[in-house]
């Protein structure tokens, strides 16, 4: 953006302006898209949430306002705008107030390092990944501020249970998307989407292969399994089901969001929504490959870029248009995921949410990072790094090798872990037998 | 150890999960419920007293209203009653009619539970469409054959107010067909899913003793173990010429009750397929034509009872030789099935308190009366 | 495991344990909505399929209801003449779990006797619980469940309904159930002619029809064309008061007649009354005086029966008939004359006394053959 507005400032009208002045002025006109596009995509996202679960249920949805229902949403938000805003009288009233703008606040600079196209990211990060997910953590302290502001049994119950279940969960999403940096070895969002063209091989593992666009992680045993892990994490980050237990309905009412209406109500709705949209961008982003299809790259290369300066605008605009269409198909595709998965199961208990977590995912996020040092041996490694005997392999034949083994490690990992949790879960339902006994013997 | 404090919770009245307006006073330790009491009276309605002041067949339609899911299982019970106290004899066409709309009804009820019972445990409400949409079938031929889908009101003392329309049984054909699907479906969704086997395997163990202690009955009896079913042990209306088996649980927690529930689907669409291979040579009309409707038992009391989809319903009567009822007493199985709630959630945590209280499948309509 | 019983087993519920779980029934619960997400964007309109959307969009589309559905109960009346097939009869008010109906019996405006028609006729929808007793005891299935459900309103008076609004053709009946109502057709016509019968005047129409009827009335009065205040040129309603008389006195000329025959032998023929506007009055004396006649005939001297019949109403007219009654079963006593009343009576009272006066004749008969 900088340098568009570079070229239009300095070069078609000849101001001269300073290069923090157009530095700021790119960055708010960034800003301003972004937090358009922002609470756009919720306002799509619980229409299209709505009307897909609807048809799992054999029903078809809001279709009454606009065409199909497209207008459902604005109608929401003008519900939702006029309600009355209560503040219960034994509230913190200004913890309560704020608690919503600072659960709001971080899913916004989330956006910040999200590439929607090729070139089309607001800021390159070279730590965009840590970045966010520093920041993802960032509106737990929110929750709890709501919970806590609330003065309600329920909503402090909702928030502790909140709390824990981001903190928990954030270890095995970190965990397994390690793995996948230690493949790529970068930490930015951009150069893990470089790293993904290919076809079902990445061009960095095996360089003969043609880039197409589809050497995504998914199609490595390291990433699937990553990508496993990482879903049912983010599923838990974004408290959708089954791990909506912070907020569920059956027991604890509206769990932190129970004493809110109004606007305020709608700011944790916000929220939620686009923490859910940006949770699906990356799991597209860092193992669907974002924006990488097949076209996008040789569109690419057409275009001005910083190494092609000789370039045609066309490829630029078309380029991004493509990028952008398989970046939102991939996203939207992993948001009909959550729903799926919402409109199948049944939510977890607060304690198996944790005995999952903590029993299941981190050991096998943990092998999964056993099984990407394996991978990154021996694909990439060679006599300088002791690993002499890989030398004469040609690329394909390390590629097959690493698949193969970290395959069967997965794969052994995951069935054997699955085995001991089920056996510790038994043992656990047990105890609780005796916890009853010994509690009805009292009583 | 860190020093804990116990938190008295309101679960209820107004609470999206109590089924009605039922309260639990439950008191937690972090998350693990140490005591519950169960709090009702909040939908009495006055039925019983009400009975007393209405003639015998004025109280048919507020039978409708005890267990709203199950009204023609309540309509049977109370019609049973007053025949057996009066003496009139009902045609067998009439019975086999009866016993159609009550195996019906079972499956509509189940239907329904086993969906809330998983809406309870957190689901969104797709289970419970799916069972919706099997209820609306038969809500659909409930209406045809008596006029309404919830307040039936069908059957009169001597047999029941009308006979099937033309159209009734292709339809409940074409609805037996999708029967084994709808119930296969269910079974898919609930039986296998490792979360639903998480939170409903060992949670909420009745043990045999204290079910036969707290006199529970209907699937909360059979999914702890005892083969109690009223239709086998005191057979009424025709059912002991019915082939059926009776499901029962081996360890009484909510797994079972789930188990115990899909299974008598099956039964329930095994007798009605009975029923429509039996009903054309069936004896007489559907109504005994010698029964009149304003009927004046002579004094004495009886009690009748049948096996509604929640347990054993039962209606008390006695009769002072006029036109109504001297003393109106109804057994209603929600109700007792509902006092072991305290001791069947003590020692789990809140999240089962509420799968537990699902799993007994109340109706405030009937607990309170 | 299993235990055997009479036709059937115990089953215990096999809980499957000891599988490994690893996963394959989450994805099987995925299949199971996928499947009905795949499927639904086709419709479900067979019972026999369970896949499939199966939304009714209400406003736009309804579905049809079953012939039996009932919602509220209405009143019906015959298209052709416009009477209520409603006689009064308190049934249904009777039957009415909740006591909503209320019920005021027609009566003659001349005589004050009740008429087989209910003058106003009250439900209260809002407590109204749709059971259908009423429609169910009615024996002149004058009243029906509606099939209409939306009966919102804003206040609760308006939930009251009174007999106008409650009215509904025949013809709507059939539209909404017209199996039932075949089933109930020839039974209800056959009811109403009697009632039609014995309802003077307007009453007993329906309240729409009945301003038509006055207005027609008033209009023909006017043309000049109606003598006597008859209603049949009227044409909207071919059931009129005047002509309703005429079957009430045909009775009581009957009865008399066969009093006449049975006791005398010697049948006398029996004149009919020209005269018919006050035919009831008539009838009664010609009754009274050929039984009289007939006990005389009969060979034993008529009794002497001091009748008092000025304040001339039903009640005379029994008297009459019985005194006559008492006359002929003296069979001996010199015969009186019987003086009648002048004014307009009961045709019930009538024609009873009519009867009366027959059987006593017939018995004196009897008597004086067995002699």
């Amino acid at each position: 953006m900088q340098d568009v507005v570079n070229q239009v400032i300095n070069t078609s009208f000849g101001w001269g302006w300073p290069s923090w002045a157009i530095a700021l002025i790119g960055y708010l006109i960034v800003a301003a898209i972004l937090f358009g596009i922002a609470p756009f995509q919720m306002l799509f996202l619980t229409l299209y949430e709505r009307r897909a679960i609807a048809r799992m249920q054999d029903r078809i949805g809001p279709n009454r306002v606009g065409p199909e229902g497209a207008f459902q949403p604005l109608a929401d938000g003008v519900k939702i705008f006029t309600k009355e805003d209560i503040v219960p009288a034994a509230a913190d009233q200004w913890v309560h107030f704020i608690a919503p703008c600072v659960v709001v606040a971080p899913t916004m600079f989330m956006f910040a390092v999200l590439p929607w196209g090729p070139g089309m990211v607001p800021v390159d990060m070279n730590l965009g990944l840590l970045f966010f997910f520093a920041i993802s953590s960032v509106s737990a302290v929110g929750l709890m501020m709501a919970g806590w502001a609330s003065s309600n049994k329920f909503a402090l119950v909702g928030a502790m249970r909140a709390v824990a279940q981001m903190v928990s969960y954030e270890i095995p999403a970190v965990l397994s998307l390690l793995a996948i940096v230690m493949v790529t070895g970068s930490l930015s969002i951009v150069e893990l989407i470089n790293y993904q063209g290919g076809l079902f091989i990445s061009t960095r593992d095996v360089a003969s292969v043609p880039d197409w666009g589809l050497g995504w992680f998914i199609f490595s045993p390291v990433g699937f399994l990553a990508f496993i892990a990482f879903f049912i994490a983010a599923l838990a980050e974004g408290e959708r089901t089954p791990f909506d237990i912070p907020e569920a309905d059956s027991e604890i009412v509206a769990g932190y969001m129970t004493e809110y209406s109004g606007m305020k109500f709608g700011l944790f709705y916000l929220a939620q929504y686009v923490l859910n949209f940006l949770l699906c961008a990356i799991t597209s982003i860092i193992f669907f490959g974002g924006w990488q299809g097949p076209g996008v790259g040789w569109l690419y290369a057409q275009a001005i870029t910083p190494a092609n300066l000789q370039g045609d605008w066309i490829f630029n605009v078309l380029a991004g248009v493509l990028g952008v269409f398989y970046f939102l198909l991939k996203t939207y595709g992993f948001f009909f995921v959550m729903v799926w998965i919402r409109g199948a199961y049944a939510r977890l208990r607060i304690d198996q949410l944790m005995d999952f977590g903590w029993k299941f995912l981190i050991p096998l996020t943990l092998v999964n990072i056993f099984s990407a040092a394996i991978w990154v041996g021996l694909t990439k490694w060679g006599a300088a790094d002791g690993l002499a005997f890989v030398e004469g392999w040609s690329p394909l034949m390390r590629w097959a090798v690493a698949f193969a083994v970290t395959l069967i490690l997965n794969l052994g990992a995951y069935l054997f872990l699955a085995r001991i949790f089920a056996q510790s879960q038994d043992e656990r339902t047990r105890q609780d037998d005796e916890v009853l006994e010994q509690l009805t013997n009292v009583a | 150890m860190l020093k804990t404090e116990e938190l008295q919770i309101n679960i209820g009245p107004q609470h999206p999960s109590t089924h009605g307006v039922f309260r639990m006073l439950v008191t937690v330790d972090g998350e693990t419920v140490t005591d519950l009491k169960p709090v009702f009276g909040y939908l009495h309605r006055n039925h019983e007293q009400i009975a007393e002041v209405n003639t015998y067949l004025q109280n048919m339609p507020y039978t409708d209203r005890l267990d709203y899911f199950n009204a023609m299982a309540n309509n049977q019970a109370y019609a049973m009653a007053v025949e057996k106290m009066v003496g009139i004899e009902v045609p067998e066409r009439a019975e086999y009619l009866r016993v159609l709309m009550v195996e019906l009804t079972r499956i509509l009820n189940h239907a329904g539970a086993l969906g809330f019972l998983i809406n309870d445990m957190g689901a969104w409400q797709t289970q419970l469409a799916f069972g919706m949409r099997e209820r609306e079938k038969i809500l659909d031929l409930f209406e045809s054959v008596s006029g309404a889908r919830l307040m039936c009101n069908y059957f009169r003392f001597g047999g029941v107010a009308r006979d099937l329309p033309p159209d009734f049984m292709p339809r409940l054909k074409d609805l037996l067909v999708a029967m084994p699907a709808f119930v296969d479906e269910m079974e898919r969704l609930l039986r296998e899913n490792e979360i639903l086997l998480q939170r409903s395997e060992g949670i909420g163990i009745l043990p045999k003793d204290l079910a036969l202690a707290y006199s529970v009955t209907g699937p909360v009896l059979r999914g702890s173990g005892v083969a109690y079913d009223i239709r086998r042990a005191e057979p009424y209306s025709i059912y002991d010429r019915l082939d059926f088996d009776i499901p029962v649980g081996s360890v009484g927690d909510v797994y079972d009750r789930i188990l115990v529930r899909i299974e008598e689907m099956r039964q329930s669409r095994r007798i009605i397929e009975q029923v429509i291979a039996q009903l054309p040579d069936a004896q007489g009309g559907h109504i005994n034509p010698k029964a009149r409707q304003n009927v004046r038992p002579p004094v004495g009391d009886v009690y009748a009872r049948v096996e509604t989809p929640k347990g054993e319903l039962g209606f008390y009567l006695v009769s002072d030789g006029s036109s109504k009822p001297y003393r109106y007493k109804v057994r209603a199985p929600s109700f007792i099935n509902l006092t072991p709630l305290g001791d069947m959630c003590r020692g789990y945590k809140v999240a089962d308190m509420v799968v537990i209280l699902g799993s007994i499948d109340i109706v405030m309509g009937e607990v309170d009366r | 495991m299993t235990i055997e019983m009479q036709r059937g087993s115990v089953i215990v519920m096999d809980r499957r344990r000891g599988k490994l779980r690893a996963g394959q029934g989450l994805l099987q619960g995925l299949k199971v909505v996928w499947d009905h997400w795949a499927g639904s964007f086709r419709t479900n309109d067979n019972f026999s399929k369970i896949h499939g959307t199966f939304t009714v969009e209400y406003p736009d589309e309804r579905l049809p209801m079953p012939q039996a559905y009932r919602n509220m109960p209405v009143l019906l009346f015959d298209d052709e003449s416009g009477h209520e097939l409603c006689t009064g009869c308190y049934q249904c008010q009777r039957i009415c779990p909740p006591q909503v109906i209320h019920i005021t019996q027609a009566k003659d405006p001349v005589t004050g006797k009740m008429v087989p028609a209910a003058t106003e006729f009250i439900i209260e929808y809002d407590a109204c619980m749709s059971c259908g007793f009423c429609a169910e005891v009615c024996p002149f299935d004058s009243i029906k469940m509606d099939h209409v459900y939306e009966l919102s309103t804003a206040d609760r008076v308006s939930l009251t309904m009174r007999k106008t609004q409650l009215n509904r053709p025949i013809s709507y009946y059939t539209g909404i159930a017209p199996d039932l109502w075949a089933e109930a057709q020839a039974g209800a016509m056959k009811k109403l002619q009697g009632s039609i019968k014995r309802r003077p005047d307007v009453i007993g129409l329906a309240a729409s029809l009945t301003e038509k009827i006055k207005a027609r009335r008033l209009e023909l009065a006017a043309a000049g064309q109606v003598a006597g205040g008859g209603g049949q040129e009227a044409g909207v309603a071919p059931a009129a008061p005047a002509a309703k008389l005429t079957p009430e006195e045909k009775a009581a000329k009957l009865a008399a007649m066969k009093a006449a025959k049975q006791a005398g032998g010697a049948p006398a023929p029996a004149e009919a009354p020209v005269e018919l506007s006050p035919a009831d009055a008539k009838a009664a004396k010609l009754a009274a005086i050929k039984a009289a006649n007939a006990a005389k005939q009969a060979g034993a001297a008529p009794a002497e029966a001091p009748v008092e019949l000025s304040p001339a109403d039903a009640k005379a007219a029994k008297l009459a008939a019985i005194k006559a009654a008492n006359a002929a079963k003296q069979a001996g006593a010199v015969p009186a004359p019987v003086e009648v009343p002048s004014t307009p009576l009961d045709a019930k009272a009538a024609r009873l006394a009519a009867i009366k006066a027959a059987n006593a004749a017939k018995q004196a008969a009897e008597q004086s053959n067995n002699e």
